[in-house]
């Protein structure tokens, strides 16, 4: 009943409007007075939230991906795929997922990545005769990958609530962003053969690839300096998002000189938007999931979820269908927030691995990132493309099916997830 | 109100900068770490205190303009003279939860600043510093919390404002 209680008045605020962050941290604070509890755990919770060394890692992957946006590096990164894979069956598209993949691993936001990529691709896609809803669709699911593969903000958010390594689930994402490029390439590929209208392109000869590798290679280096970095544990998330920072300074200033001083305030004042944003949600996020433990919300839900459901299969289905659904008008970083702490308990019983968990719940929110009407990647898609919201939903759907594709494989296979960070 | 909304701009500036300066420390402290092995006892704490001191001062000015995350989707269906009066209810909730921010953050950082209570860190630097950013932040949010209930109530915030995220 209290569950209850709280879940309608939680959607009321929401859906009146009431930012998440203080819908969260209000309705948190509002049960704190009425359960007895101290209202000093509200501030102290916000306290010991921006005081997290890890959430320092969100501002600095944020200036990174932005400093990068405004360098124009976008461009440099598809003309150098393009020349290698362009005379593919679907080569514009093939070499649009890669950079998309590529871009991904130097950036930790998915927005950053559709809007990188598709600045440049779009434009190019559409005037070589590929359809429209196609190219939309494709930009907007292959920027979801900004956040599968690392570095990612939402990964950092679920490490941070979890308490499980940000590092480990950083390389946890790795498999399966690679075997969702793979499915997206092949999935393109078999479109341009058999609904593609676009012609084939010749191969660019070896001088061109050679000028155009050139030109993309600092960017390729950072996105293996912060890998490689991470990976060997010479520095932590957080200090791999400073290094990353200066470094596309260093970049974009000095060797491609392609930074202007607006475009870096812009970026500057940008990342501290989307920044301000991000960490105040996870404070509010941070007080409610203090006050529902204390009223044993998390608790109760996993027992009922246990008693009713006796199969991890059957739970991953149900929970997969509520985060779609959520996903309808959810952005991701709320929903990571509300529902980890309820579904985390309940997944650990089923004997699911608390870092898989968390993939699994960034695919999911990769997902919600796509489906309308409230999908932030269809919104940056409509607005460079300059077309209607229904086109690029439409666009999306096969993509969509592909990504909850790959959650069916990481169920059967979760060592494309765990071995990585594990075992190898 | 022109004055105030100038005030939160160079607080949101601020902000800004402090999030960039935390690059340039962190930056710094990597690399005397790895090339000259004697890492700083400063960069991290004042990372961090540049962390909550521009979450919590760029707060007010993320309110005026539509940056904080909120869901949209039911609102835009409503017709404006509804939308007004949920947009004014959803401010007010904003403007008591930030009262009660500052009252109780408020306790906390007098209580600190009181008997001189430190981090118990490297610096060993006083925790007010830190916590009176809560009071401090949650103050400005709530005067513009207020700006907005009568500025939407008067239909001066009827042009959809769009929720901004990564």
């Amino acid at each position: 009943m209290t569950v209850l209680l709280i879940l309608i008045t939680l959607f009321s605020l929401l859906l009146i409007r009431v930012p998440v962050a203080f819908a969260l941290g209000g309705l948190g604070l509002a049960l704190l007075l009425l359960g007895g509890f101290s209202p000093l755990m509200a501030p102290q919770a916000v306290l010991s939230t921006l005081d997290g060394f890890i959430l320092l890692a969100v501002p600095l992957f944020l200036l990174m991906s932005n400093i990068l946006l405004k360098g124009g590096v976008g461009k440099d990164l598809f003309g150098a795929v393009h020349a290698w894979v362009g005379h593919w069956p679907g080569g514009l598209a093939v070499a649009t997922i890669l950079s998309c993949g590529i871009f991904a691993a130097i950036s930790g936001s998915s927005v950053a990545t559709a809007a990188t990529i598709g600045t440049v691709a779009i434009p190019e896609m559409i005037s070589r005769g590929y359809e429209k809803r196609f190219v939309y669709g494709l930009l907007a699911a292959g920027g979801t990958l900004g956040i599968l593969i690392p570095p990612s903000i939402p990964m950092i958010v679920y490490g941070f609530v979890t308490e499980e390594s940000v590092i480990a689930l950083f390389l946890a994402g790795i498999g399966p962003g690679i075997a969702l490029i793979v499915l997206f390439v092949v999935f393109s590929m078999v479109h341009a053969r058999f609904w593609g209208g676009q012609a084939m392109e010749p191969a660019s000869g070896w001088e061109e690839r050679k000028r155009a590798s050139l030109r993309a290679l600092p960017s390729l280096a950072l996105a293996l300096l912060i890998i490689g970095g991470i990976y060997s544990g010479a520095f932590t998330p957080t200090e791999a998002g400073a290094i990353g920072f200066a470094a596309a300074l260093f970049i974009t200033v000095f060797v491609l000189r392609s930074l202007s001083w607006k475009g870096f305030k812009e970026a500057v004042f940008h990342s501290m938007a989307t920044t301000v944003a991000i960490l105040l949600i996870i404070a509010g996020a941070k007080i409610f999931g203090k006050a529902i433990t204390l009223y044993r919300i998390p608790q109760d839900i996993s027992m009922f979820i246990s008693g009713a459901i006796d199969t991890p299969l059957i739970f991953i289905l149900v929970i997969s269908a509520i985060l779609l659904a959520m996903g309808l008008v959810f952005e991701t970083l709320s929903m990571v927030l509300i529902m980890t702490p309820v579904l985390l308990p309940a997944a650990l019983a089923m004997g699911l691995d608390p870092i898989w968990f968390g993939i699994y719940m960034v695919v999911m929110v990769e997902c919600a990132l796509i489906t309308p009407p409230v999908g932030l990647n269809l919104y940056v898609i409509q607005s460079v493309a300059r077309s209607s919201l229904g086109d690029v939903s439409r666009g999306v759907l096969p993509f969509l099916g592909l990504m909850l594709l790959i959650v069916v494989i990481m169920y059967i296979w979760p060592e494309l997830v765990l071995y990585i960070p594990f075992k190898m | 109100m022109k004055y105030f909304e100038s005030f939160t701009f160079i607080l949101a500036w601020i902000a800004a900068i402090l999030f960039a300066a935390t690059g340039a420390m962190l930056t710094y402290e990597v690399i005397m770490r790895y090339f000259f092995i004697s890492p700083t006892i400063w960069a991290a704490e004042l990372s961090q205190l540049c962390l909550i001191w521009g979450s919590l001062i760029a707060m007010a000015w993320a309110l005026r303009w539509g940056r904080h995350i909120a869901v949209d989707a039911v609102a835009v269906l409503l017709p404006v003279h509804v939308r007004r009066q949920t947009d004014a209810v959803a401010m007010i909730v904003v403007a008591l939860f930030s009262v009660v921010l500052v009252w109780k953050g408020g306790l906390i950082f007098w209580d600190s600043f009181e008997r001189g209570r430190t981090t118990a860190t490297m610096l060993d630097l006083p925790a007010w510093i830190g916590e009176l950013s809560v009071p401090f932040g949650f103050a400005i949010l709530a005067v513009q919390a207020v700006i907005e209930v009568i500025a939407t109530l008067r239909g001066q915030r009827d042009a959809n404002r769009e929720a901004h995220m990564e």
